[in-house]
């Protein structure tokens, strides 16, 4: 078995023990309805892993123009592609955690409008890239957009949620800078943010790899 | 109980779809 082989089966099983650790390690935490506190497990590691994904995107998107490499655009698009994906699976959790906590699904919190303005932005950005066919034009224009796109993300994320008032619960660093989970809350939560981010690396891997074939088959059509 | 097992199904047919995808694309590029 190759080492990469086993990095995905280890993913693979840290991801069951997470789930299992979730549910049967810690217990529901004070103030919250039912079991709706284990939400924090999943819906905590796809934001940040939104997050992640959105800055590599950036990330790759200034070299595109520094270096006109094909490839820096196919790594732009695919991690921000992943990040909508995980964006969009962190809305659904909060939806469901409102639900359980403030009985609607949507209620527009502060945190509920800015990831929304952050999904139509991002969706804003693979439309772009649908609309424009010829492969340079598009990789220069979507690269731009990109950056620019990044730089809301600290806004939308950390700074509007924190201006007005939010039924959101705190995030575990807080503002005077204490961990307030309990120590097993933060356990499970650092373990699952070790997995999901092994999932986005394995996602966006195999997504360049794809991205990669597909080129490559266009050309030789071509 | 039962959402731990629903979601470690989840887990479990995504982990599949994913390695399966990943084995193809390997062949493909060989």
């Amino acid at each position: 078995m190759r080492v990469s082989d086993a990095l995905k089966w280890l993913l693979g099983l840290w991801m069951v023990v997470v789930i299992l650790a979730a549910f049967f390690y810690v217990r529901p935490a004070e103030g919250f309805i039912g079991e709706s506190s284990r939400i924090v497990f999943f819906h905590v590691p796809m934001a940040w892993i939104a997050v992640l994904a959105f800055l590599v995107s950036c990330i790759w998107s200034v070299m595109y123009l520094r270096r006109n490499d094909p490839k820096d655009d196919i790594r732009a698009s695919v991690s921000a592609g992943l990040g909508l994906l995980f964006a969009v699976l962190a809305t659904t959790t909060g939806s469901v955690f409102a639900r359980i906590m403030w009985n609607a699904y949507w209620n527009w919190d502060p945190r509920q409008t800015s990831i929304t303005i952050l999904l139509l932005i991002y969706a804003a950005y693979l439309a772009l890239r649908g609309a424009i066919d010829d492969p340079e034009r598009r990789a220069s224009l979507s690269a731009v957009y990109a950056i620019l796109a990044f730089v809301t993300v600290p806004f939308l994320v950390f700074v509007v949620p924190r201006i007005y008032f939010s039924l959101h619960p705190d995030t575990i660093l807080n503002t005077r800078g204490e961990n307030e989970f309990d120590s097993r809350y933060t356990q499970v939560l650092m373990a699952a943010l070790i997995g999901f981010t092994g999932l986005y690396v394995w996602l966006y891997t195999l997504g360049c790899r794809i991205q990669g074939i597909r080129q490559r088959r266009q050309q030789e059509v071509l | 109980m039962g959402i731990a097992i629903v979601n470690l199904m989840i887990w479990a047919g995504l982990f599949a779809y994913i390695y399966r995808l990943d084995r193809k694309t390997s062949r493909m590029e060989d």
